[in-house]
C-alpha cells in the first residue's frame, strides 16, 4: 500500500528546465458524458472488481467513515499531507467524465486528464505493467460503482512541493513506462505471479527500500524497507523469520491474512489479504511461486521440526514461579494467547518465537502492535488483539518487547527500547 | 458507527470508536456479568469471546469488533450449562466471584485450543487471569474435571 | 486484648438480645417487610428475592417460613467470597429442622432493627452460631406445638424432620403451618437461652457438605455487585483525587480541557461536613469512559495536606524510631507473674519490618446513591454499614435514619470494604445534582487511595537463664493504626488508660510461656498523617506474626533447640495461656496440637534434597478470646544463585472448632493460604510522596495460578465452639518461609515481602 509519499518532486528542480517543459507537458483529454453503467459487460466489471480489490483501491481511496472510493484518505507525511482523490464516477467532484483512454493514461502513465501530473503516491509505475484488457476491466468497474460527490481535499504539500509539473522530472530519471514483459525461462505461473506482484498488487512499492529520490531501488528490490510508520519486511532471503516463507506458508498468509509460522498479517499488511482473497486461488498460488522462486525458502525446507520444537519449548519459561518483572508481565498479559505449548502450532496462538516481528532488526512492529493491537477486520479476520498502550506505561512495553527479543531470538537486544516506544506512541495508531 | 453481535444479537453504537468494549457491553448493552479489574489488560475479569477467541475487553477498542461475533458470560451456554460451568459450581470454585466470568471464558476457549490440557497449559494460559480470592487450586480442577467431561462426549 | 475481647463479645450479646416474636402472617408487615424485599437474594440472578407465597410465620427476625415451606433467612453479614449466608443458614436450619432445599437467604439492607452490622475479623459464624441456633430453636418448637395442635395429638408426641412435624405416622410440612397462619409463641430472653440446642451427633447440616447458595450466580454472570447497581436517570462519576488523603484543598478548577469529551457534563468540587473525602472533585459523565477520560483531563489546583511528601523511607525510618524506643506507644496489660528477671544470661533481639500492601480486591471500589421519597439509598459493597452510616448522616446533614445501605456481592472485601469513604462522595454528588450518581473508581484511584496495609516495624527482645529457659520477652510494634483513623471508639483501653488499636497489635499476645512479657503497641503517627491504614485480611497478626514466628525460630536457634520442639516447649498451657470458655477452651495446648499435626503431615526431620527444607511457623488467629488454632509447614527450595525462593508445598493444619461449612471453611483456608503466600513473596509496595509507587498490576504483582504450590490443608475434627476462618491461615505462611528459607541455605530474612535480592544479601551476609 503506497502511502508513502514520494517526493522526488523536490528534486526534480535539480534537472534543467529547457529539457524539461517540453517533456513534461501534457494535453488534457476532453470529457465525456458519464457512460450508462448497462454499457460494460458484466464479465468485464466483475473481473474489474477483482482487479481493483487485488490493487487494494479502495484501501487507499477511502477516507476512515467516509463512502468507498471517495477518497480523502490521509496520508501524513513529514513534508504534509496528501489526500487521495475522488475515484467514483461522479462527474463533477469524481471520474466520471473520464474516458477509458484519460483513465489508461492514468494508470500506464500518471497523467491526469486535464493533463497534469499525479503523485507517485499513486504507484503508476506499477499500473504502467497492466494489459490493456486489465486496465479497461477496472475502467467498466470504477464506471459502475456508486456516484460519489466528494470534492478532493486540497493537499497539504508546501511549495514547491506542490508543483506538479515537477513531478515530469521524477519520472524523467525514475520512471519506465511500459507494460509487463514475461519472462521466456520461466513458466506460465511464475509470470502470472510476477503480473500480479508487480502490476496490480504493487508489492515492491513497499518491500522495496527507495533512493533518496523515492524512487524503488531496483537493486535492492523486495530487500525490506520503512512504510507508514511500519516496517515492512524483506520478501528476499533476507527475511529474518526464523522459518522460511515456502509456497504453502505464503498461499496461507496472502490468501487468509494467518499463517501457521509467521503470525498474521497487521498494519498497512492487514489489506493486502484482505483485496487478493477476491483473486482465484491459481493467482495467489502464482504469486506464491513467485517470491518463493528468489526467497530462499527452498534451500531452508527440512530445518522446521527443530525450529518448532525449540520454539514450544519456549514457551516454558512463562509457567511456574516468576520474579522477572518481563516475564511476570508476559505472562499475564500475553501468554493467554500465544503460548502453545504441549499443543503444537496453532496459527490463531501466533506464535512469538517464530513470528518474523521479533526477529526484526528494527522493534517498530512488535510495539505498534503491542500498543494498538490488531482489529476483528486486520490480522485472522474476526479476531482481535486488544491494543495494551491504553493501560501500559512505556516501560512496560519495552519490558515486553526486550522479554521476547531475549527470549525468543539469539539476535542482539533492541536498543533504547522506551524512547521507541514513546516515539511511536506519539505517532498514533495511524489509520489502518 | 461500530456494529457487531453480541450472544447471537446484532448491534449498533456510535459511541466514540475508543470506548473500550467493556463498557459498551456493561453499560450500553446492559449485560453487566462481564467485569472491570484493572482495565490495563492485566486481570482478566472482563475477558470475552471475540471471534471464539478469549479478548480482553478493556483494552479493546468498541471499533476493533466491528463485523466481529462478540460471546460473553450470558452468552456462552443459552441455559447456562457449559460443562465448565458445571464443574464450577460442583466443585464450587467461586469465593466473592467476580473474576470468574472472566475465568470461565478464557478456560471456555483454552478448551477449544487444549481439549486435554496438561497442569502447564492450564498454569500457562490461565495465569493472566488474577483470582484475588486465590481459588486457582479449584479453578484448575474444575478445568481438569469439564475437560474430560468434554471427551466423554455428550451423554447417549 | 480485654478492650477487643468485649468489643467482640458485646456484638456477640447484643445479637443475642434481639427480641424474638412469635406471630404469623400480618407481622410481617409490622416488620417492615418491605425493606427485606428489597434486599439481595444471591441465589437468584440479579438478586432479587421472590415474594413470599401466602402469610408468613416469622417467629424471630432472622427468619420466616412461607406457605410453600420456603424458608428465608435473613443475613446480616455481607459475602464477599466467604459463602457466609450458606455457614448462617445452616446453622438455623438445622436447629429448625428444615429441609434445606427449601432454604432461601437474603442479605439484608440497614435497619436499625438489625443492630451492629459489620462483617469482619473472621467473627461471622463464632458470633451468629448461639443466636441462629436459638433463633432455629425456638421456631422448631413453635411450629411443633402448631403442628401438634393441627394433627389433634399434643406437642410431646411430635418430631419436626425435614421440614415438618410428624406424629405417629401423619405429618403436616411447615408450609401448611404457615398457611393455616395463627401461630402465636413468644419467648422470654430467658427461655431462649434455656432452649435445648442439639447435641453435635444430631446435627443434619452443619458439618456436612453442600453446595453454597452464593454459587451458581457467580458461574454465568447473574450476581450482582455493586458495580452492577444501576438506577434510571443516572449519571457516571470518576473523582479527580486529590495529592494527599488528608487535608487537600482546592484551589482552583480548569475543565476547558475536559469539555472536548463528548458525555462530559460538570465537574463537582465534593463540600464534605465529614471530612472524609477532603479535596476530591467529581467528574460526572453520561457514561463511565466518557468520565475517565474527562478526569485525566480535568485541571485541578490543590494545597496539599499533610504527608505529601512522605516516602517508605521515612515510614519505616520513623517507625523504627518509634520501636527502638522502651518506653514508646502503649504497654499492653498482660498479666505477669512477677517483676522482670534481672538474672538474664544471654538476650536475643531482632528487628523486623514489612512493606505497605495494597487490598487489592478485584472488584474497584463503587457506590450508587440517589435521593427517593426523603431518604437516601446508597447501593454499594460494603463490610461495616454500621460503621460509614453516621459518616453518612454528618455528611450529609440527614439523621441516620433517613439513609439506607443495601449492600451488593463485594468483588472482594479482605477488609477493604471496613472504611466506607467512597460511599460519601458518591452520596454528595447525588445530593449536590439531585439525580442519582453511580460513581466508579479506576484500578488506578482505587490503589492510590486504598486504606493500605501499613508498613510496620517490631523488635522482638528474648532473655534466657543459663539454663537456656526463656525467662522474658518483650515485642514492641510501630504501624499506622486502622481502628484510630477508621473507627476511633473501638480503640482498646489499658487499665492505666492508654488506648491502642487492638487489631494492630493481636498477634503479639502470644500464648507461649515466656516469663515475664511486654507488649508495645506503637502507632505511626507519621503512618497515620498520610494515609488511612487499612484493616487487611488478619489486620496486625499480619505483620506481629511474621516477627514473633521468624523470632522464635530464631530464638530456638540461640538455644540450639529444633523449632518444633521449642514450640512445643513453650506451648504448655499453663497460667494465662490456659485458655477459657466459651472459645478458647483448651489454650495453648490446642495450639500444640496443630504445630504437632501440621509437622507430622509435612515429614517434619525428613531428608530433602539440597537447599531444600521445611519451616514451621503457627498462630491463634486474630484475638485470644475467639482464638482459632493454626500451623502451617512450608517446604521451599532456594536458589543460591539467583536467590528465587520457590515454595513447593504448604502444609497446614487448623483448629477452628466445630467446622459448619466444611467445603468453605476449605475455600476460606486456601485463599487466607494463598493470600499469605502472596505477600510473603510477591506483594508490597511503597510510598512516594505521600502516594503509592503501584498502582495497577502491571507492578503490583499479587499470586497467580503460575506461583501456586502443592496445598495440604486439614482440620481438626471438633465439638468446640465455631471460630473464625477467613484470615488466621494469613499470618502464617510467611513466617513458616521464611523459616524455611534460613534452613535450607541458612540465610535469615527479616523483610516482607521476601525478594530474590533480599536472599542473596541475606546469602552474603549482607543484613537485610
Ligand atoms: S479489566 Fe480487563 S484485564 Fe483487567
Ligand atoms: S473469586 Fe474473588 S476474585 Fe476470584
Amino acid at each position: 500500500m503506497v502511502k508513502r509519499i514520494f517526493l522526488g518532486g523536490v528534486l526534480a528542480l535539480l534537472v534543467g528546465l529547457a529539457i524539461f517543459t517540453g517533456f513534461a507537458w501534457r494535453p488534457a483529454i476532453s470529457p465525456i458524458a458519464r457512460p450508462a453503467a448497462a454499457s460494460f459487460a458484466p464479465a468485464l466489471v466483475a473481473k474489474g472488481a477483482v482487479l481493483a480489490s487485488a490493487g487494494y483501491c479502495a484501501s487507499c481511496h477511502t477516507a476512515k467513515g467516509g463512502a468507498a472510493l471517495a477518497g480523502g484518505y490521509a496520508m501524513a507525511t513529514s513534508f504534509g499531507t496528501i489526500y487521495s482523490t475522488n475515484i467514483t464516477p461522479d462527474i463533477d467532484t469524481g471520474i466520471g467524465g473520464w474516458s477509458e483512454t484519460a483513465f489508461r493514461r492514468a494508470m500506464h502513465e500518471g497523467v491526469r486528464r486535464d493533463g497534469a501530473h499525479l503523485f507517485p503516491a499513486f504507484p503508476y509505475d506499477h499500473f504502467t505493467k497492466l494489459t490493456d484488457a486489465d486496465v479497461s476491466a477496472l475502467y467498466a468497474y470504477l464506471m459502475t460503482q456508486p456516484a460519489v460527490r466528494a470534492e478532493d481535499k486540497a493537499n497539504g504539500l508546501p511549495f514547491p512541493l506542490n508543483i506538479r509539473l515537477l513531478q515530469a522530472g521524477w519520472k524523467l530519471l525514475f520512471f519506465k513506462p511500459g507494460r509487463y514483459e514475461p519472462v521466456a525461462t520461466k513458466d506460465a505461473t511464475w509470470n502470472r505471479g510476477a503480473y500480479l506482484a508487480e502490476g496490480i498488487s504493487h508489492c515492491a512499492a513497499c518491500h522495496t527500500p527507495r533512493g533518496a529520490l523515492g524512487a524503488e531501488r531496483k537493486e535492492k528490490a523486495y530487500a525490506g524497507a520503512a512504510i507508514d510508520n511500519w516496517i515492512a519486511p524483506p520478501l528476499d532471503k533476507t527475511n529474518p523469520a526464523p522459518i522460511a516463507w515456502s509456497q504453502s506458508e505464503l498461499v496461507a498468509y496472502l490468501g487468509t491474512g494467518v499463517s501457521l509460522y509467521h503470525g498474521t498479517a497487521a498494519g498497512p499488511m492487514a489489506a493486502v489479504p484482505r483485496g487478493l482473497s477476491r483473486l482465484p486461488a491459481a493467482d495467489v498460488a502464482a504469486i506464491a511461486t513467485y517470491f518463493t522462486s528468489f526467497n530462499g525458502s527452498a534451500a531452508r525446507a527440512g530445518q522446521d521440526a527443530a525450529l518448532i520444537q525449540k520454539a514450544l519449548a519456549t514457551d516454558r519459561i512463562g509457567t511456574g514461579l516468576q520474579y522477572d518483572a518481563g516475564t511476570r508481565l508476559f505472562t499475564a498479559a500475553c501468554a493467554s494467547c500465544h503460548y502453545n505449548g504441549s499443543k503444537g502450532l496453532n496459527p490463531l496462538r501466533p506464535d512469538l518465537a517464530l513470528n518474523s516481528t521479533v526477529h526484526l532488526d528494527d522493534p517498530t512492529n512488535v510495539i505498534r502492535v503491542i500498543l494498538y493491537g490488531i482489529d476483528a477486520k486486520d490480522g485472522a479476520p474476526g479476531v482481535v488483539m486488544p491494543g495494551f498502550g491504553t493501560g501500559f506505561s512505556n516501560a512496560d512495553v519495552a519490558r515486553i518487547a526486550a522479554y521476547l527479543r531475549a527470549t525468543r531470538t539469539t539476535k542482539a537486544a533492541w536498543p533504547d527500547l522506551e524512547q521507541k516506544v514513546a516515539a511511536i506512541r506519539a505517532q498514533g495508531k495511524g489509520q489502518e | 458507527m461500530t456494529s457487531f453481535t453480541i450472544n447471537g444479537r446484532p448491534v449498533s453504537t456510535t459511541i466514540e470508536d475508543d470506548t473500550p468494549l467493556l463498557w459498551v457491553i456493561r453499560d450500553e448493552i446492559g449485560l453487566t456479568g462481564t467485569k472491570f479489574g484493572c482495565g490495563i489488560g492485566m486481570c482478566g475479569a472482563c475477558t470475552v469471546h471475540v471471534g471464539g477467541r478469549a479478548t480482553r475487553s478493556c483494552i479493546t477498542p468498541v471499533s476493533a469488533v466491528d463485523g466481529a461475533d462478540v460471546t460473553t458470560i450470558e452468552g456462552l451456554d443459552p441455559k447456562g450449562e457449559h460443562p465448565l460451568q458445571h464443574a464450577w459450581r460442583e466443585i464450587q470454585v467461586p469465593q466473592c466471584g467476580y473474576c470468574q466470568s472472566g475465568q470461565i471464558m478464557q478456560a471456555a476457549a483454552m478448551l477449544k485450543d487444549f481439549p486435554a490440557p496438561t497442569d502447564e497449559d492450564i498454569d500457562a494460559v490461565m495465569t493472566g487471569n488474577l483470582c484475588r480470592c486465590m481459588t486457582y487450586v479449584r479453578i484448575r480442577a474444575a478445568i481438569r474435571q469439564a475437560a474430560g467431561t468434554l471427551a466423554e462426549g455428550p451423554k447417549a | 486484648m480485654s478492650r477487643l475481647a468485649s468489643t467482640a463479645e458485646a456484638t456477640r450479646n447484643a445479637l443475642s438480645r434481639r427480641g424474638f416474636l412469635v406471630a404469623s402472617g400480618a407481622a410481617g408487615i409490622a416488620f417492615g417487610f418491605s425493606h427485606v424485599l428489597a434486599a439481595i437474594d444471591p441465589a437468584v440472578p440479579g438478586g432479587t428475592p421472590a415474594a413470599p407465597t401466602g402469610p408468613q410465620f416469622e417467629p424471630s427476625i432472622w427468619f420466616g417460613i412461607d406457605a410453600a415451606a420456603i424458608v428465608t433467612v435473613n443475613i446480616i453479614r455481607a459475602e464477599m467470597g466467604q459463602h457466609v449466608g450458606t455457614a448462617l443458614a445452616r446453622i438455623l436450619a438445622d436447629e429448625l429442622e428444615a429441609d434445606w432445599d427449601k432454604v432461601r437467604i437474603v442479605h439484608v439492607d440497614t435497619d436499625p432493627k438489625w443492630g451492629l452490622m459489620v462483617t469482619g475479623g473472621s467473627w461471622s459464624v463464632w458470633q451468629t452460631f448461639p443466636v441462629f441456633s436459638q433463633a432455629g430453636a425456638a421456631g422448631r418448637i413453635a411450629l411443633i406445638e402448631a403442628g401438634a395442635k393441627l394433627l389433634g395429638t399434643s406437642a410431646a408426641n411430635c418430631t419436626a424432620r425435614g421440614g415438618a412435624v410428624h406424629a405417629g405416622g401423619r405429618s403436616i410440612s411447615y408450609g401448611d403451618i404457615a398457611k393455616r397462619g395463627g401461630v402465636a409463641r413468644q419467648f422470654t430472653p430467658e427461655e431462649l437461652k434455656a432452649l435445648p440446642i442439639k447435641p453435635a451427633k444430631d446435627r443434619r447440616l452443619i458439618g456436612k457438605q453442600v453446595a453454597a447458595l452464593d454459587i451458581a450466580t457467580k458461574t454465568d454472570g447473574t450476581a450482582l455487585y455493586g458495580i452492577d447497581a444501576k438506577v434510571p436517570n443516572m449519571v457516571y462519576a470518576r473523582p479527580k483525587l486529590p495529592p494527599t488523603r488528608f487535608g487537600s484543598k482546592v484551589v482552583s478548577v480548569d475543565d476547558s480541557k475536559a469539555k472536548t469529551v463528548r458525555g462530559y457534563l460538570r465537574y463537582l468540587v465534593i463540600e464534605d461536613p465529614s471530612d472524609t473525602v477532603p479535596g476530591w472533585v467529581m467528574v460526572i459523565a453520561q457514561n463511565y469512559p466518557a468520565a475517565i477520560r474527562a478526569a485525566d483531563l480535568l485541571q485541578v489546583t490543590w494545597t496539599a495536606g499533610p504527608g505529601a511528601t512522605t516516602s517508605e523511607k521515612d515510614l519505616q525510618a520513623h517507625a523504627a524510631d518509634l520501636a527502638g524506643k522502651a518506653e514508646s506507644g502503649v504497654a499492653l496489660d498482660i498479666v505477669n507473674a512477677g517483676a522482670k528477671p534481672t538474672n538474664a544470661a544471654s538476650t536475643l533481639e531482632r528487628v523486623y519490618t514489612t512493606s505497605t500492601v495494597l487490598h487489592f480486591q478485584l472488584e474497584p471500589l463503587n457506590a450508587l446513591a440517589f435521593e427517593k421519597d426523603g431518604r437516601f439509598e446508597i447501593h454499594t459493597g460494603n463490610q461495616w454499614q454500621s460503621l460509614i452510616l453516621p459518616t453518612l448522616a454528618k455528611a450529609l446533614g440527614v439523621p441516620e435514619t433517613k439513609i439506607i445501605l443495601r449492600t451488593y456481592m463485594l468483588g472482594g472485601g479482605f477488609g477493604r470494604r471496613l472504611n466506607g469513604d467512597y460511599a460519601v462522595p458518591a452520596a454528595l454528588a447525588a445530593k449536590a445534582l439531585g439525580r442519582p450518581v453511580k460513581m466508579v473508581l479506576t484500578r488506578q484511584d482505587d490503589a492510590l487511595f486504598d486504606s493500605v496495609r501499613s508498613p510496620s516495624v517490631q523488635r522482638v527482645r528474648m532473655s534466657f537463664d543459663k539454663d537456656n529457659a526463656v525467662i522474658a520477652m518483650e515485642h514492641h510494634a510501630a504501624a499506622g493504626w486502622p481502628t484510630q483513623m477508621n473507627a476511633p471508639a473501638l480503640l482498646a483501653k489499658t487499665k492505666s488508660g492508654g488506648a491502642y488499636d487492638p487489631f494492630a497489635i493481636s498477634g503479639a499476645d502470644h500464648w507461649y510461656e515466656v516469663g515475664h512479657q511486654t507488649v508495645h503497641a506503637i502507632p505511626n503517627d507519621l503512618a497515620n498523617t498520610t494515609f488511612r491504614s487499612g484493616w487487611l485480611r488478619s489486620v496486625g497478626p499480619g505483620w506481629t506474626n511474621w516477627a514473633l514466628e521468624s523470632f522464635i525460630d530464631e530464638a530456638a536457634l540461640q538455644v540450639k533447640s529444633d523449632p518444633v520442639a521449642f514450640r512445643l516447649k513453650l506451648l504448655t498451657g499453663a497460667g494465662r495461656n490456659a485458655g477459657s470458655a466459651p472459645s478458647a477452651i483448651g489454650g495453648a495446648l490446642r495450639q500444640a496440637e496443630v504445630v504437632r499435626r501440621a509437622a507430622a503431615r509435612a515429614g517434619w526431620g525428613e531428608k530433602l534434597p539440597p537447599d531444600t527444607a521445611l519451616g514451621i511457623a503457627t498462630s491463634f488467629g486474630q484475638e485470644r478470646d475467639m482464638p482459632t488454632w493454626v500451623a502451617c509447614v512450608a517446604r521451599v527450595h532456594v536458589d543460591r544463585k539467583t536467590g528465587v525462593v520457590r515454595v513447593e508445598k504448604l502444609t497446614l493444619v487448623t483448629d477452628a472448632g466445630t467446622i459448619v461449612d466444611p467445603d468453605g471453611a476449605l475455600a476460606q483456608t486456601q485463599g487466607a493460604a494463598l493470600w499469605g503466600l502472596s505477600m510473603a513473596l510477591h506483594e508490597g509496595t511503597e510510598f512516594a510522596n505521600g502516594l503509592v509507587k503501584d498502582t495497577n498490576l502491571d507492578t503490583y504483582l499479587p499470586l497467580r495460578m503460575a506461583d501456586v504450590p502443592e496445598l495440604d490443608i486439614t482440620f481438626v475434627e471438633s465439638e468446640h465452639v465455631p471460630v473464625g476462618l477467613g484470615e488466621p491461615a494469613t499470618t502464617v505462611v510467611a513466617p513458616a518461609i521464611g523459616n524455611a528459607i534460613f534452613a535450607a541455605v541458612g540465610a535469615r530474612v527479616r523483610h516482607l515481602p521476601i525478594t530474590p535480592a533480599a536472599v542473596l544479601d541475606a546469602l552474603a551476609g549482607r543484613s537485610a
